[in-house]
């Protein structure tokens, strides 16, 4: 076998001009272009031909959103591969080349490109985009909040208000970490050169991206007044507005879904040799576990909002109580998605949580095979507590002690977890760097958080406070506090693999306790509004709950400002910052055994794994070592060949 | 275009193993095999919820508009557009979801035939002929179906059975323009001599997926007939 | 495959001193080892949080008004004196390890390794075991709480709660009367009919410990005995549109008097032939009809 002096980067190679066929010419403007074009055609079609019909509007504009997001990905190239899969004409190896990006420099980024590691970071800039959305509109709702009556917004405002923040947080929170983080660190982790279908990552980014204007246009579309649970049958008798929400969700879920398998299947297929199921790191575990809780989630989600969507555009009744339908049953569907969906948001950022715990403490994970033990009993019983959230509705009462006894269960696995990170810090050399200042927020959060839960699951406490400011006080000490922080972790921690830079830690700090002590105050404030019986999602209130809403509004003031200082950090480390080693933390995960920037296939030498990545303090075993093995198999080309 | 091998583009870029083509054809079934399966555990939570629906609201029976059995001319209820329904809602032909999931079962049948074929390397004929046939099949199911939607005795404004058959129908119909999308894509590609040579690997992913729409449109066939 | 050897074998939360080899012999005093520094934070943050477990909610809860409200917040009392030890205990360890373990030298390089402590099995067992305690009493707890609030004694006074957007109204069968706010007589067990003309709304009052949903064509139940007399409001707990801000009715527990007065004077016609079934039916007691 010849060997060349050194081997040339697969990201140098020279395509032909031909090379990409149709990916040439289609990028994210040409996306914009073909859906609003499609979507003008459909709106024009669908507006002459149902003018006047029962429901018209509501097809008008599901028709419509439709065509724009079927013109978008059309545009940005999402159906690229199955049609030419169907015409068989298979893309080629330079095909594949181009798709990955190469040539094309920073104009990858706008296009649709198979390399995990580009739509990690595409992720990464659409979840702080959806943040900031969700963020402004969290700022009015408390500014709205700030006296008992005010004229801020109209009640129509205020309740779109609540249902766009809620939804954009719930979308943005379920993405967090599973797009930017597993899509661009996991696959290395695991000694791969990609995902197990590039095409399909590509395709899940952009379908996502072509929901967000599905989800804007609920504020130019009349509002949807039934907070992001959407309850029916309020939400049948909602504008135009929730037609397109509910399409928001479908694409969403859709995209969910296309990710879920992705990740499982690469985890669960292309890891390198040696690396065997317990030798994964944690990360990639709690990624694989939250996806496949996603996987039975998100058809809950489509099958609820296909129903809204007939009963809204078709006249279907299963929603309706006047033709047989029932409230009950939209909250059955919705919940069986919605509690699941808490741990698909709550799960991957632990796992990489776990793993700057790891790497800060320079000590192995404590009961590895606990956590994941834990997680799956998670991922198991989460999908047995759903009724949890309709204690008070009435609609089997019977059923609310065994749900009771599932909810509370949970609890015991998720203490599991808080057990092996305190053994990881036990004795551990904790290195106070900033990444591990958010583990220890997320510490003192989500106790707290964890705690309200279970009030929450005890039955006549929940009477109390169903629908009450201590449920949202609750849920945002668990989903900012816990999930958020702890992605805000694994954001500091991957950040030099990710950009190449350095991110200013002195800056950062300030961030973080500005953050840190506002969070408290802002929803300390709001389990103060709770105890005091204030309702939720009102946009008036009893002059009695003044002071704890006053409190909370400061604090929410102060929060946003914290993050802002962070983003700002963010925003100037990836321009200015100062350039980072391949692995500034010393960590034995195997993303940091490749070089900075990484190069297109990751490794340069396919990986062959001795051991797990947890051998701190254990000096005869040493981290994987990337072994003296070309990274191509030459005995599967026929004829031989390579490098 | 030239016959490849499904993962052979050696030739091509000087030698150069392709980009993402490093696994051998068995590797990349493993994945697509595993792709599916998870798929499909979607589609079965979907499937089963829909089934939920059926029951859910048949039990509740919410004002008594399942089917609005105490409808009369002397005492009508309304109907979803405000019209008076003066009698209970009539039940829809079984017959034509019978012959919708026959026909389904057949592409399946015909899937599996073209992948036995494929493994045994019986000739382009046989597998191209397979599909081709699925394909007819699929596309029949798509109209018998459609022809439904036309000769239904009521609409979806009656109440809730017949929200819920509707719902049946479309989720049928979905699931065959999916299967049909695929029927033709193997039709084109048998043809041109993909699945000669023992590659029998996509084959197989289309039949498991057609034997579960097939199980799966019986299953929801089955339930709307008897439990009206 | 790699090993879950355990290196140390310590109990409890306490731990024996792996990284101390000088002194294996004799082991250090328990106050000056890490478990015990620990026990000392963790005795303080209980303490606190059981202080916070009663000074809270007496400080913020509106007045409880019924068995089922005072239930209610016994249940958060319990609850987070429970639940304080748990969270000494992680708070605990993670302030003690800032404080004993940080690693105070040069902050941009790494560390030396830690001891590789995998696992630690009894320590796990003990946690495990403890945690399905708290859990089982908790459960227990709960249910026990669950069928006090759920009996149904025959005598109840019965109200039926209307929901509508945007306004409750409450009609009390058997007497005509329909208000628009809700009147309840001192220590007579309530049951509250609930339904709605229109879409889900949501029956709360935090001070009578009820909450249940008013959903359309269906008709949903609950309980209380009220024991205290006061005021409270019944809001909205459920976002019904617009004005779901504004759906809240003013209501009172009063004395069996002034319940009946309250009755005629919003024109209660009452069935019954004599005036001892009149008061009966208005005030729950005495008469012989």
């Amino acid at each position: 076998m010849t060997t060349e002096a050194a081997p040339r980067l697969l990201e140098d190679t020279p395509l032909p001009p031909k090379a990409g066929g149709l990916y040439r010419r289609q990028n994210m403007w040409v996306g914009l272009v073909a859906g609003i074009v499609l979507a003008f055609i459909g709106w024009l079609i669908s507006h002459a031909l149902l003018q006047g019909s029962n429901w018209g509007t509501d097809m008008v504009v599901t028709v419509t959103m439709t065509c724009w997001v079927i013109g978008f990905n059309a545009g940005v190239g999402t159906f690229n591969g199955p049609f030419r899969w169907l015409t068989n004409d298979d893309q080629t190896a330079e095909d594949e080349l181009y798709a990955a990006g190469v040539g094309q420099g920073a104009k990858r980024y706008f296009k649709f490109c198979t390399d995990h590691k580009v739509v990690g970071t595409q992720y990464l800039v659409l979840v702080m985009v959806l943040f900031a959305v969700g963020g402004t509109l969290a700022m009015m709702i408390r500014t709205q909040l700030i006296t008992p009556h005010s004229s801020f917004m109209t009640p129509q405002l205020y309740n779109t208000v609540v249902t766009v923040h809620g939804i954009c947080m719930i979308v943005a929170t379920i993405i967090m970490v599973t797009g930017p983080f597993t899509n661009f660190i996991m696959p290395i982790m695991i000694g791969a050169k990609d995902m197990a279908f590039p095409r399909l990552n590509a395709a899940s980014f952009w379908v996502v991206f072509s929901a967000v204007p599905c989800l804007l246009a609920v504020f130019f579309l009349g509002g949807v007044n039934a907070g992001w649970t959407t309850y029916a049958p309020l939400s049948v008798q909602d504008p135009p507005a929730m037609d397109t929400f509910a399409l928001t969700i479908l694409v969403f879920a859709a995209s969910v879904t296309l990710a879920g398998v992705n990740i499982i299947v690469t985890i669960v297929t292309m890891r390198a040799e040696g690396m065997t199921m317990f030798r994964l790191p944690i990360f990639t575990w709690g990624s694989m576990l939250g996806s496949a809780l996603g996987l039975y989630a998100m058809p809950a989600f489509i099958m609820a909002m296909v129903l809204m969507i007939t009963d809204r555009a078709t006249g279907t009744s299963f929603y309706v109580a006047a033709q047989g339908g029932t409230g009950w049953l939209w909250e059955n569907i919705f919940w069986i998605m919605g509690h699941p969906e808490v741990y698909v948001i709550l799960i991957p950022p632990v796992a990489a949580m776990l793993e700057v715990v790891v790497t800060f403490s320079r000590k192995p994970l404590f009961g590895y095979v606990i956590v994941i033990a834990a997680l799956v009993a998670i991922d198991a019983l989460s999908i047995l507590v759903w009724a949890h959230h309709m204690f008070t509705t009435g609609w089997a009462p019977d059923l609310s002690g065994p749900f009771m006894l599932t909810t509370e269960l949970i609890s015991i696995p998720t203490g599991l977890i808080f057990l092996c990170v305190i053994g990881t810090l036990w004795k551990g050399r904790i290195w106070a760097r900033l990444p591990m200042f958010f583990v220890y927020l997320f510490l003192w959060n989500f106790i707290i958080g964890g705690v309200t839960g279970i009030y929450l699951s005890d039955v006549p406490a929940d009477g109390l406070f169903h629908n009450d400011m201590f449920v949202t006080a609750h849920f945002h000490y668990t989903l900012m506090g816990g999930a958020m922080i702890a992605a805000t972790a694994a954001l500091c921690y991957w950040f030099p693999k990710m950009t190449g830079k350095m991110l200013n830690e002195r800056i950062g700090k300030i961030a973080f306790w500005i953050i840190a002590i506002s969070f408290q105050v802002t929803y300390l404030g709001m389990f103060w509004e709770g105890f005091e019986g204030m309702p939720r999602r009102v946009a008036y209130y009893d002059p009695t709950f003044l002071h704890a809403n006053q409190m909370a509004t400061v604090g929410a003031y102060a929060l946003i400002i914290g993050w802002l200082v962070l983003l700002y950090d963010v925003i100037h480390s990836w321009r200015n910052g100062t350039p980072a080693p391949a692995n500034p933390w010393g960590a034995k995960t195997l993303e940091w055994k490749v070089p900075t920037p990484v190069p297109l296939e990751n490794f340069l030498v396919e990986p062959v794994v001795t051991s797990d990545p947890y051998t701190y303090g254990e000096p005869e075993k040493e981290a994987p070592e990337p072994a003296a093995k070309p990274a191509h198999e030459p005995e599967l080309i026929p004829g031989g060949g390579g490098t | 275009m030239t016959l490849t091998a499904e993962h052979g583009h050696e030739e091509a870029a000087g030698g150069e193993p392709p980009h993402g083509h490093h696994q051998s054809p068995a590797q990349r079934h493993r994945k697509e095999h595993l792709a599916l399966w998870l798929f499909i555990g979607g589609d079965i939570v979907f499937f089963a919820l829909t089934i939920f629906t059926w029951f859910y609201t048949r039990a509740l029976n919410t004002n008594g508009m399942w089917r609005g059995a105490s409808c009369t001319t002397a005492n009508p209820c309304t109907d979803g557009l405000g019209n008076p329904l003066t009698h209970e809602v009539p039940t829809a032909n079984p017959w034509y979801g019978v012959v919708v999931a026959v026909l389904i079962v057949v592409a399946a049948v015909l899937a599996w035939s073209a992948e036995r074929s494929s493994v045994q390397r019986a000739g382009r004929s046989s597998i191209t002929g397979a599909s081709g046939m699925a394909l007819v099949a699929v596309l029949a199911a798509v109209v018998v179906q459609c022809i439904e939607f036309g000769a239904l005795p009521f609409t979806t404004v009656v109440g809730t059975y017949a929200s819920t058959y509707e719902f049946f129908m479309g989720s049928t119909l979905a699931h065959a323009l999916v299967l049909s999308f695929l029927a033709l894509g193997f039709l084109v590609r048998s043809r041109a001599g993909r699945y000669d040579d023992g590659q029998w690997y996509q084959l197989r992913l289309y039949r498991i997926f057609a034997v579960w729409i097939a199980v799966s449109v019986c299953v929801l066939t089955f339930v709307s007939s008897v439990f009206t | 495959m790699s090993s879950e050897a355990t290196v140390e074998t310590a109990q409890g939360d306490g731990a024996g001193g792996t990284g101390e080899a000088g002194a294996a012999d004799i082991p250090k005093p328990f106050f000056s080892r890490p478990g015990g520094k620990i026990f000392i934070i963790w005795l303080i943050l209980t303490a606190i949080g059981i202080v916070l477990a009663f000074v809270l909610p007496k400080h913020t809860f509106p007045t409880m008004l019924t068995k089922e409200g005072s239930t209610g917040v016994t249940t958060v009392i319990f609850f987070t004196i429970m639940a304080a030890p748990v969270a000494a205990l992680v708070y605990g360890i993670a302030a003690y390890s800032l404080l004993a373990w940080r690693h105070r030298g040069h902050p941009d390089e790494p560390p030396e390794d830690g001891p590789p402590l995998r696992g630690n099995a009894p320590v796990t067992i003990v946690w495990l075991v403890v945690t399905s305690l708290l859990c089982i009493v908790l459960l227990v707890w709960g249910l026990a709480a669950m069928a006090a609030d759920n009996q149904s004694p025959p005598g109840a006074l019965r109200v039926d709660v209307t929901g509508q957007q945007w306004l409750w109204t409450f009609s009390y069968p058997g007497t005509g009367v329909s208000s628009r706010s809700l009147v309840l007589p001192l220590n007579r067990p309530v049951r509250f009919d609930v339904t709605s003309e229109d879409v889900t709304h949501g029956f709360w009052s935090m001070s009578l410990g009820v909450q249940v949903d008013a959903n359309p064509d269906v008709v949903t139940t609950i309980y209380a005995t009220p024991n205290k007399l006061g005021t409270f409001t019944v809001q909205c707990s459920q976002l019904c549109g617009l004005y779901h801000a504004f759906m809240y009715a003013p209501g009172s527990v009063v004395t069996p008097h002034q319940f009946a007065l309250w009755l005629f004077g919003h024109g209660a016609t009452l069935r019954a032939a004599s005036l001892d079934a009149k008061v009966k039916m208005a005030t729950g007691q005495g008469g012989s009809g």
